[in-house]
């Protein structure tokens, strides 16, 4: 008898993401499923616009990271407009980019991939989240994350005029500089971050590498997938978030490929399956083989672990340190282990610090020209940036008279479509046996959705903020025959 | 006794942005009250808990969806009050609840409104997942409604 399980996260308003596992007539997994809510008509909301709007329309497409999509917008609408920022105009992106990401980095590690690590993943759900870190590790920590996250969303309002929301970038480069006390001011709090990302990863150090359970379950067999690796790296093949081409290391760690942003339809293409309107991103040139790791399958990943995977190093001293330490405990490059995502990210938090108050102390920081006027024929362009959650394209077409006719995005989530199937299926696997479905099915699938942290609908909305997961067990005929339930009210 | 107005939501994703239009009414009728201050964000979980630092009393606009009242319901209710986790703007996937995010902030002697002070009045809304700035017609139409019950809540402290 052929089962279906449906992990259901129940959500409020804009649907769900939603996990189909279908079992054989033997009760093992056939297959798994993971579907998210469609967002529709994006591109015929754009068409019609001038272009320079993008960089405001597209932070609204995600409430997560709208700085990312303001960012990679930015970059695509210079590339349309065939102009190159000023010096000073890509520094100060890049400083607000670096805050943004300590920001962002913070709130996952201590919000939502931590408290499996702090509290251990058997801890009950109500007090896996960052109020229950709070509780076991004291006041002190939770201090420090709110501190961090003011300053962050600081440097973001001054430099992009606006908290969470940037309104600054325009085509050429940004409309407003900073002033030397504002500088003073960035440097101070950036010297802060290092400090707080040192005392993250120490943390992490005492809390998780110290013990042997914990770093079994990352360095284990259920979230290991042999993929390609993306991310962005600079003219010396360093991690950079903001700028630099796009590198892709092989399952060996070798590079495999290194593209610039406008090159990036001859190395991408995306697979299409008629179960889910979410398309599958692949290396075009490897081919698409099914939901399988290997070199042989173009599947890729892009995520923090991905970029540092796919760079030969970090371009600051503090966390190259740590990059090293990284790989050498888990056994050198790659790391095909999912959970080292959660690692990889304190690393580049680190990371995002230092470049911070590199940015904030450069020279050329408070300089006025900060911005190229535009006077080629806008056509087409393309930006890429890192998003936390991966990495990120945007590419626009426009008219003559730089009103958009087209439109085209790779967001974080998507890239990861495949690797995030296959972690759900390879969790399914190894806790569904001959139709015994274990009860810590849900948990593990939750913790690779936290390793990965998808984006549902990559939209302003919002879901309820623990993750609930509902899965039903299915008799061929689709009647639910067991019900597993977490988080749901 | 002063209060922030919040409206909540996606602007650009249909009805989503119904708390957006409603607080930008509210906006212009209380331009003139210094004991009213309006904003419109796109926030949840640590990040809104972070926007009403320091306030005494919040009205939070926001679209909602419980599938058991007609398109364009108005409801209102006390956060402490709040039927469940998946009501309100109020988290994240990426985040944490605003209850819980209240209770991080209060843990941390940071100025925040009781639960009992923050009003959440919503709309029922149904059509969020096409990017457009129009509200449906039904969602529309309660906009006066829900203007008059925020005023009133401003006038009934």
């Amino acid at each position: 008898m052929a089962q279906r399980i449906t992990i259901d996260p129940i959500t409020r308003l804009e649907g769900h993401g939603k996990i189909e596992i279908f079992l054989n007539d033997e009760g093992d997994v056939a297959n798994t499923y993971f579907q998210i809510p469609e967002l529709r008509g994006f591109e015929r909301f754009c068409v019609g616009r001038p272009v320079e709007e993008m960089p405001l329309l597209t932070n609204r497409i995600c409430g997560v990271c709208p700085e990312a999509h303001h960012m990679a917008a930015a970059k695509a609408v210079d590339a349309v407009y065939h102009v190159e920022v000023p010096q000073a105009g890509k520094k100060l992106r890049e400083l607000l980019y670096s805050a943004f990401y300590c920001t962002d980095h913070t709130t996952h590690f201590y919000a939502l991939g931590g408290p499996d690590f702090i509290l251990g993943p058997d801890a009950p759900v109500a007090e896996r989240n960052i109020l229950g870190v709070i509780h076991k590790v004291g006041l002190e920590i939770g201090g420090k994350v709110i501190q961090m996250r003011k300053y962050g969303h600081t440097v973001v309002e001054i430099i992009g005029g606006r908290k969470v929301h940037p309104c600054t970038s325009i085509p050429g480069g940004l409309t407003k500089g900073i002033t030397e006390e504002q500088r003073k001011e960035i440097e101070q709090m950036g010297r802060w971050a290092i400090e707080f990302a040192q005392f993250s990863l120490k943390a992490f150090n005492d809390i998780v590498l110290s013990n042997k359970t914990y770093l079994d379950l990352i360095v284990g067999d259920v979230y290991t997938h042999k993929t390609y690796y993306m991310g962005l790296v600079d003219a010396n093949n360093k991690v950079n978030f903001y700028d630099g081409k796009v590198r892709v290391v092989g399952p060996d760690g070798k590079e495999y490929v290194k593209y610039a942003p406008n090159e990036y339809t001859q190395n991408i293409a995306e697979h299409v399956e008629p179960w889910t309107y979410l398309k599958f991103p692949y290396l075009k040139n490897v081919g698409w083989k099914g939901l399988v790791d290997g070199p042989d399958s173009g599947i890729y990943m892009a995520t923090p672990l991905s970029r540092l995977n796919a760079a030969d190093g970090m371009a600051t001293p503090l966390a190259q340190e740590e990059y090293d330490k990284m790989f050498k405990t888990l056994g050198g490059k790659p790391v095909h282990q999912r959970l080292a995502i959660h690692w990889a990210r304190l690393v580049e938090l680190l990371y995002a610090a230092e470049r911070w108050v590199e940015l904030a102390t450069d020279p050329e920081i408070t300089s006025p020209d900060y911005h190229a006027i535009p006077t080629a024929t806008p056509t087409e362009g393309v930006g890429i940036v890192e998003a936390p959650r991966g990495t990120l394209t945007h590419h626009y077409w426009t008219d003559e008279r730089g009103v958009v006719t087209k439109v085209n995005l790779v967001v974080g989530t998507t890239n990861n479509n495949a690797p995030i199937t296959m972690s759900i299926k390879k969790a399914a696997d190894s806790l569904i046996k001959k139709g015994n479905v274990n009860q810590g099915l849900l948990n593990m699938v939750e913790m690779a959705f936290r390793a990965y942290d998808p984006c549902f609908g990559c939209a302003t909305h919002s879901l309820p903020g623990q993750m609930p997961l509902e899965v039903t067990v299915r008799d061929a005929d689709g009647n639910p025959v067991q019900v597993l339930k977490q988080y749901v009210d | 006794m002063k209060t922030l107005v919040i409206g909540l939501g996606n602007p650009i994703l249909g009805d989503d942005g119904v708390g957006w239009r409603v607080a930008e009414e509210v906006a212009r009728q209380t331009v003139n009250d210094p004991a009213v201050e309006v904003d419109c964000v796109s926030l949840g979980g640590l990040s809104l808990m972070e926007r009403l630092t320091g306030a005494e009393r919040v009205v939070l606009i926001d679209a909602i969806f419980t599938g058991t009242k007609p398109l364009g319901t108005l409801s209102h209710f006390t956060l402490d009050h709040l039927p469940d986790l998946s009501a309100g703007h109020s988290a994240s996937a990426h985040d944490t609840s605003l209850r819980n995010a209240l209770n991080v902030g209060r843990s941390m002697d940071i100025p925040l409104p009781d639960d009992k002070d923050v009003l959440i009045v919503a709309i029922e809304t149904h059509h969020v997942y096409d990017f457009t700035q129009e509200l449906s017609a039904p969602v529309a139409a309660a906009l006066p409604q829900a203007v008059a019950l925020v005023l009133d809540s401003l006038n009934h402290q």
